[in-house]
């Protein structure tokens, strides 16, 4: 029963992880530049969520889709400003201005939204279901059949439609895109819009089982880089299966361990793994020229 | 002494300081001392990240280590002053530690490292509860105190201001230092600095403790300051705070910490009074510093200093009595070979370079010469063969840093110099001092400031300065990787006579090039390569005349292309034309005045020797690169100024070189993204339609439309790459080598696809090597040289034209 | 060239521009004759525990606007001087640095995190400021060994607490073996000390001490190995956000365990974010809005809401304890300030214990302080009190 529920917990925990992740895969795909405040994208789409559907009463079937396309506009706004000014300069100064940015965000968003959690109901985290014995919530079992549809959603967009092939040739070979007659930047700006909307999805679907509050993203935000680093940056499957990975250690540690050393254990772990294998566990070396 | 300047300001900086601290009130004293201790540990960083090029979020770790060594060592009753290089030790060595799994990883993987170290030193305090008292902290740490003297806010602030003098001193030291240049030669590039004989793994972990050291130095002090430390006085948010430090002063810049420190220490007192607004608004501060100085503030000031503009002074000394080696070898290379993906890129190579000769390697594009260059110089480990230097040792397999130790030097293809290093550091940082290296510098050649920074100087310089670099190494061999390319006419000339100077001195050099002129004028001895064998070696003479080689070069007997029946006519209005086109990149134009011209339905070749800026040509014209001047006009619309996809989607296709396919996309993929750029928005069904007359086209394509473009042998992608450009039903087509490293048969094949093409009305740009091929279904030809259209005409009047032949082999010696 | 000369004299001027600031409000500027009285606070104004500080800073705002509203003290006006300090030792250190030796505060209060107020105890007894914690309990706050001890405090003591809890689940549920659930943090550790201490005082053997984690979504695995060691009552120490965790995981395993609780649910909207299993768990506080409310804390309640629009309902009044020890902190001060006749630290020091009857928010004080006893809240001085809907109120 303690195993099965954090089974459960560990995998809809990592697949919030690996979508997380995923934002920084598509960035970095495309661009080589992650958003370093995605941690905050993550709260940004928990706390739109909870502002349009509760405080402004919206329906919530327009409060979703128009939370995510708040948050597409605030990934658009972060390449626009905190990482093209830089790229364009050849500066690696991006880094520290998406963490200033998500450091502004923040903390605009405690005066707008409060400084107090507050809670996003879901008629699918009321009452629990019995799992092999272990009482688990039912939106805990659907996320992450959520994470893998979109995971593979996003798979098939990129693979099964022509948009998406053009994407996919953008990040295999910038320059050999642009003679197709496809507009770089334009792809680029884009997959920071889809990062933030990757992360807006894991804000709201986590917020239920936790809270919303604007602190909330920080720690997302970290141990979901780990998540793509681990799984090895470039492959979006090898970030699922790191999500979903580092989701099962973190909960198995805390049950059989205790939550002490969950954090000392798995960022050891992490080390250890890129020492093993410097381009993740599922990542490829790329070739060395001269 | 100029020189001395900036260690007088800093000292003359700290004299102020401490005269400050002594009327100074306790608040300020105490902000002083917290913004020293930010300067420490910022020099530390700047030692990591602006020496070495190493990223590290993960230095309040380093921090919170030497604040608890310190702070449990002085509750042990431990004398400040005997605990605080116990911390600084301790720190180091973490340091060293972290080094091991952090120098396997680079980028993000590198800083997710140090990320998690952060993490684990926070966890770590907390849990070990007995020693570091937990996430409750530790209370009462005594101040130090000196017999009566115990040390209060005055006296803390001016150890921090000492110390934090002391280490920026150091760091001016440092970076001066042949140490400092060897770990910024590192990161600069790695890969020259293993060739002049530094191990970038030694150094880079040198500079991890180096910089862990001095961050558990300023924690060491932090708890006596504070009294008391937890983790919560280490956040992971510090760490991110450091890094803004060095980096909004100027990575590298001995005074940036400084002013970083004032920043993210010192601002948020300006801010107190904000209270919850305070952490708001400093995000947006820091935020608009880095867009005003994305290079750091110190870095901007730096960029407006003048250079000295002294050059290098013949000191008289007796260079090639210097550079002759003590036990002069030969270079003795025995059936070499290596594989790359199952593909053999070279096997059975052998040759021998006597010391005093020059030895040629040559051949078309994609000889394998580059790749026995890299075995030799210890970047690939070959998969067969030996290469000894004299009676040493097989060296085939060593790594490049130790085959730089044997002796054997080398330049690159493109230049690798250390770019943020002036050109006498460059030379010195291969061994000489600074005499030997203004006399090498004088030796080659070199014109310029002594002072220069590497990345400012033009391209010839830069091959001058990498060969005195390679000389100043005392190499017995040195190995040339086409040191000519992109040099001017009078330029390959001097560089001809050097090569020979050099090799006078008693040095064995080895060339690798594609100016026939120079290879011919200088070589003793030359080696052909073809397809990654040696077809051919002997004297220079021998090799002009060997009618394997000329085949080889001008495509020849095995190859063979259909010209057009009957001449071309038609309009005379052009569909492409570049006027008066001059671009590059950098400070010299590979190309220059260039004027070409295509109308309707015409192939025109564009030949000329490798390097001569026909694929420089091509990438202006596409719009990938943009030209420094003149016009490209497209169907009458300038388009000099357009991004790549715009001409794309305006009806220009460039099929590029290299083929450039999507390697992760299937075929059928590629080619339907061709059709991307078109403008007439064709539906599913005329695209399948479009597509299966590609495959009719090309039948051995449809075998594969499945299959990853990536797993096509190198013909099968030079077709797709082809049947991709054609989808785009493109005004004009241009063809960047499409014959490059293709079997004959293969060649035949894509040629006869072009007299096809041609027939259909297609009007094509042709870019190619195998000038005889080209030539034959070309309707008009531009022969570039040195970047100059030295002669244009129909194809037919060209190919008899003995100044095309001297373009690709050099002119035929006179009495031979 | 012409453009990035352009930047970098625009650079220079900033710099300078910064420097120059710098220098004025860090070297320059002394302090003007003081027209009012300053008090400082130093405490988490942002990040996780902001709401704790707005909490202390309306509280203490209604006082002074009370005490200024009738004359102020010492015939000046009382201005308070807030500063974040982040959560982060460190940073409180230095605000209160600013606080006492810039601003020249006559006191200055803590918030609520326990490291930053132990960070700060020994400075203020060096600089001889009397130094009054409203929120953090941590034990060694007051009772930190000083021979001149300025540091008071109008809140609770978390070994009392735990005395309190142990005591409170024993009459109450007949608990003969307590199980603790930790938030994993400074405070958790300090209680964990304090209830291990009372429980074994008290004769009774723990069935275990499990920790947890802010961000933990699921603490079933900690709560099942109590189970499984036969605890018969929770004594849960956490912050809002993980306590309704705690109930939500109780509810998951259909577990229907008594839950005793140090006051941290009561600082947000515990009901809304653990659902209606919240409302079982009893908690410590020392003072409510709620239920029969005396005349003073209808005063103060109006106050509140005429202040701050944006408190509309009780719920909105969170955390009350925050609000009530600040407030009735502030007027003790006051009263000191006033029989002292300065705000010279050491008299002001002498005045705290000389503090006679004064009908505060939460209690009547007699005599509130002493040299033994620097914290005017006792053990008899905490309610039991639980959820109801979104109020909290007391037991019965």
């Amino acid at each position: 029963m303690l195993i099965v529920s954090a089974i459960v917990s560990g995998l809809s925990l990592g697949a919030m992880y690996g979508l997380i992740a995923l934002g920084y895969h598509v960035t970095y795909a495309v661009s080589n530049t992650v958003n370093f405040s995605q941690g905050s994208s993550v709260m940004l789409g928990a706390v739109l969520c909870y502002t349009l559907w509760i405080t402004f009463g919206l329906p919530v079937a327009l409060a979703i889709p128009l939370a995510l396309l708040l948050c597409a506009l605030f990934g658009l706004a972060v390449e626009r400003f905190l990482v093209r000014p830089f790229v364009a300069r050849g500066s690696n100064a991006w880094l520290m201005a998406t963490v200033a940015g998500g450091i502004i965000l923040d903390n605009a968003v405690m005066f707008g939204f409060g400084k107090e959690p507050r809670s996003l109901p879901s008629a699918l985290a009321v009452s629990p279901v019995s799992v092999f014995g272990a009482g688990v919530y039912p939106l805990q079992l659907i996320i992450p059949v959520i994470g893998l549809a979109i995971a593979l959603a996003l798979h098939v967009l990129l693979n099964r439609t022509a948009a998406g092939k053009r994407l996919l040739a953008v990040v295999q070979n910038p320059a050999a895109a642009r003679l197709m007659g496809i507009d770089v930047k334009r792809a680029i700006a884009l997959s920071f819009a889809a990062s933030a909307v990757l992360a807006g999805v894991a804000g709201m679907l986590i917020a239920p089982l936790l809270s919303v509050s604007s602190d909330m993203g920080l720690m997302f935000g970290i141990k979901a880089f780990a998540v793509a680093i681990l799984g090895g940056i470039g492959s979006a499957s090898g970030i699922m299966a790191a999500g979903f990975l580092y989701g099962l250690a973190e909960a198995l540690i805390t049950a059989t361990l205790g939550s002490s050393y969950t954090q000392i254990l798995v960022f050891s772990a992490v080390i250890a793994a890129l020492a093993l294998m410097p381009n993740g566990l599922f990542g490829r070396a790329a070739v060395k020229k001269v | 002494m100029a020189r001395f300047l900036l260690p007088f300001a800093i000292l003359l900086g700290a004299a102020a300081l401490a005269g400050f601290c002594l009327v100074a009130e306790s608040y300020t004293l105490f902000v002083i001392a917290l913004i020293a201790l930010t300067v420490i540990v910022g020099v530390g960083l700047n030692i990591l990240l602006g020496l070495a090029g190493q990223v590290s979020l993960g230095h309040v770790g380093f921090y919170a280590i030497g604040a608890y060594v310190s702070g449990i060592l002085i509750l042990k009753g431990w004398d400040f002053f005997a605990a605080l290089p116990v911390a600084v030790l301790v720190a180091g060595l973490v340091g060293a530690l972290l080094a091991l799994p952090a120098l396997r990883v680079s980028g993000p993987y590198l800083a997710m490292v140090t990320i998690a170290f952060a993490f684990i030193v926070e966890h770590g305090l907390i849990e070990w509860r007995d020693v570091t008292g937990g996430a409750n902290g530790l209370m009462g740490i005594l101040p130090p105190s000196i017999g009566p003297l115990v040390f209060a806010e005055k006296e803390m602030a001016l150890l921090a201001v000492a110390l934090a003098t002391l280490c920026l001193l150091g760091f001016w030291r440092l970076s001066d230092s042949r140490l400092g240049r060897a770990m910024r030669a590192v990161r600069d590039s790695e890969v020259a600095a293993q060739s002049v004989g530094l191990n970038p793994v030694s150094l880079k972990t040198l500079a991890f403790a180096l910089s862990a050291a001095l961050a558990g130095l300023a924690g060491a002090v932090f708890a006596p300051l504070l009294m008391f430390i937890s983790p919560g006085s280490f956040p992971f948010s510090q760490s991110i705070l450091f890094l803004f430090a060095v980096v909004l002063g100027g990575a590298g810049t001995v005074l940036g910490p400084v002013i970083g420190a004032l920043v993210v220490a010192g601002l948020p007192e300006l801010l107190s009074d904000l209270a919850e607004y305070r952490l708001l608004i400093f995000g947006a501060l820091l935020l608009g510093v880095l867009w005003i100085a994305p290079e750091g503030l110190v870095g901007l000031l730096a960029r407006l200093k003048r250079i000295d503009p002294r050059p290098a002074r013949d000191t008289g000394a007796d260079v090639s009595a210097l550079l002759r080696p003590e036990k002069a070898a030969p270079l003795v290379v025995e059936a070499l070979g290596i594989s790359f993906g199952g593909v053999k890129a070279a096997s059975g190579v052998g040759f021998t370079a006597q010391p005093g000769a020059v030895t040629a390697v040559i051949g078309p594009n994609g000889a394998g010469k580059t790749t026995v260059l890299n075995m030799i110089g210890g970047f690939y480990r070959p998969d067969a063969g030996t290469i000894r230097l004299g009676a040493a040792d097989n060296l085939a397999g060593a790594p490049a840093y130790k085959v730089a130790r044997a002796g054997i030097a080398r330049t690159y293809q493109t230049t690798q110099l250390f770019g943020t290093l002036s050109v006498v550091e460059n030379v010195r940082i291969a061994g000489a001092d600074a005499q030997t290296a203004e006399a090498l510098l004088a030796f080659v050649g070199y014109g310029g400031a002594l002072a220069a920074r590497a990345d400012d100087l033009p391209h010839v310089d830069r091959r001058l300065v990498e060969i005195a670099r390679a000389l100043a190494t005392r190499p017995r061999v040195l190995l040339l990787d086409e040191p000519a390319a992109g040099l001017m006419r009078a330029d390959k000339d001097a560089l001809g006579a050097l090569l020979r100077r050099i090799a006078q001195a008693g040095i064995a050099v080895i060339l690798v090039e594609h100016d026939m002129a120079l290879v011919m004028g200088i070589s003793d001895h030359i080696v052909v390569l073809d397809a990654g064998r040696p077809i051919a070696e002997g004297a220079p003479a021998a090799i002009r005349a060997n009618p394997q080689v000329i085949a080889a070069y001008l495509g020849g007997t095995q190859t063979r292309a259909r010209a057009r029946p009957t001449p071309w006519q038609g309009p005379a209005d052009a569909v492409l034309s570049a006027l008066r086109l001059t671009a590059g990149y950098g400070a010299a134009p590979v190309l220059e005045d260039v004027e070409i011209e295509v109308r309707p339905g015409e192939l025109v070749a564009l030949l000329g020797a490798n390097g001569a800026g026909k694929s420089t040509a091509m990438k202006a014209v596409s719009g990938l690169l943009r030209p420094v001047s003149g016009d490209i006009v497209l169907k009458d619309v300038r388009v000099s100024t357009l991004p790549a996809h715009r001409i794309a989607r305006m009806g220009l296709a460039l099929v590029p070189e290299g083929r450039q396919v999507f390697p992760e996309l299937s075929v059928r993929d590629n080619i339907l993204l061709g059709a991307s750029a078109r403008r007439d928005a064709p539906d599913a069904a005329t695209l399948e339609q479009e597509l299966e007359a590609q495959f009719a086209r090309f039948p051995r394509l449809k075998e594969r439309a499945a299959s990853r473009a990536g797993l096509l042998s190198g013909g099968e992608q030079q077709m797709l790459a082809l049947a991709r450009g054609l989808m785009a039903k493109p005004d004009i087509l241009l063809l960047d080598e499409p014959s490059l490293g293709l079997a004959p048969a293969i060649i035949n094949e894509v040629f006869d696809v072009l007299a096809d093409l041609r027939e259909e009305g297609v009007t094509l740009l042709l870019v190619d090597q195998m000038a005889a091929l080209a030539l034959t279904v070309a309707d008009r030809a531009y022969v570039l040289e040195s970047g100059r259209v030295v002669k244009a005409g129909t194809a037919r009047d060209l190919s008899g034209d003995a100044a095309l032949e001297a373009a690709y082999l050099g002119a035929r010696p006179a009495a031979s | 060239m012409v453009r990035s000369l352009r930047v970098s004299r625009f650079a220079l001027s900033r710099r300078a521009a910064v420097l120059g600031l710098g220098a004025a409000v860090l070297f320059g500027a002394p302090a003007l004759a003081q027209e009012t009285i300053k008090v400082g606070l130093v405490a988490a104004l942002s990040g996780q525990s902001a709401k704790s500080g707005e909490a202390i800073t309306r509280g203490l705002e209604v006082a002074i606007d009370e005490i200024n509203a009738a004359g102020g003290v010492l015939g000046k006006k009382i201005e308070l001087v807030r500063r974040d300090d982040e959560s982060n030792p460190a940073k409180g250190v230095v605000a209160a640095r600013e606080l006492v030796q810039k601003e020249k505060v006559a006191a200055f209060f803590g918030g609520i995190d326990t490291p930053v107020s132990l960070a700060i105890v020994p400075f203020a007894n060096q600089a001889k400021v009397p130094f009054i914690g409203v929120w953090a309990a941590g034990t060694g706050i007051t009772r930190n060994g000083a021979p001149e001890n300025y540091v008071f405090r109008v809140s609770a003591v978390d070994e009392l607490v735990d005395e309190a809890m142990i005591d409170f689940g024993v009459k109450t549920y007949k608990t003969a073996k307590p199980g603790l659930m930790l938030i994993n943090n400074p405070w958790g550790e300090s209680n964990e000390k304090g209830l291990k201490a009372a429980a074994a005082a008290k004769g009774l053997t723990l069935a275990g001490a499990e920790k947890f984690d802010n961000a933990d979504v699921d603490m079933v695995p900690q709560l099942t190995r109590l189970k499984e060691a036969g605890a018969d009552t929770i004594f849960l120490v956490a912050n809002v956000q993980p306590a309704a965790q705690v109930v939500k995981s109780l509810d998951r395993m259909g577990w229907n365990v008594p839950v005793v609780s140090h006051w941290g649910p009561a600082g947000g909207r515990f009901t809304e974010l653990g659902g209606p299993s919240a409302e079982k768990v009893q908690m410590v506080q020392t003072y409510t809005f709620s239920g029969n409310l005396s005349k003073k804390g209808q005063t103060v309640l109006a106050a509140i809401k005429t202040k701050y629009p944006q408190v509309t309902t009780l719920a909105d009044i969170t955390p009350a304890v925050g609000i009530a020890n600040a407030y009735d902190a502030m007027h003790l001060l006051a009263l000191a300030i006033a029989k002292a006749g300065t705000t010279d630290g050491p008299e002001l020091r002498k005045a705290f214990y000389e503090i006679g009857t004064y009908e505060g928010l939460i209690k009547t004080y007699s005599k509130p302080f002493s040299p033994t006893n620097q914290d005017a809240l006792g053990k008899d001085d905490y309610i039991f009190t639980h959820f109801k809907g979104a109020e909290i109120v007391p037991v019965n």
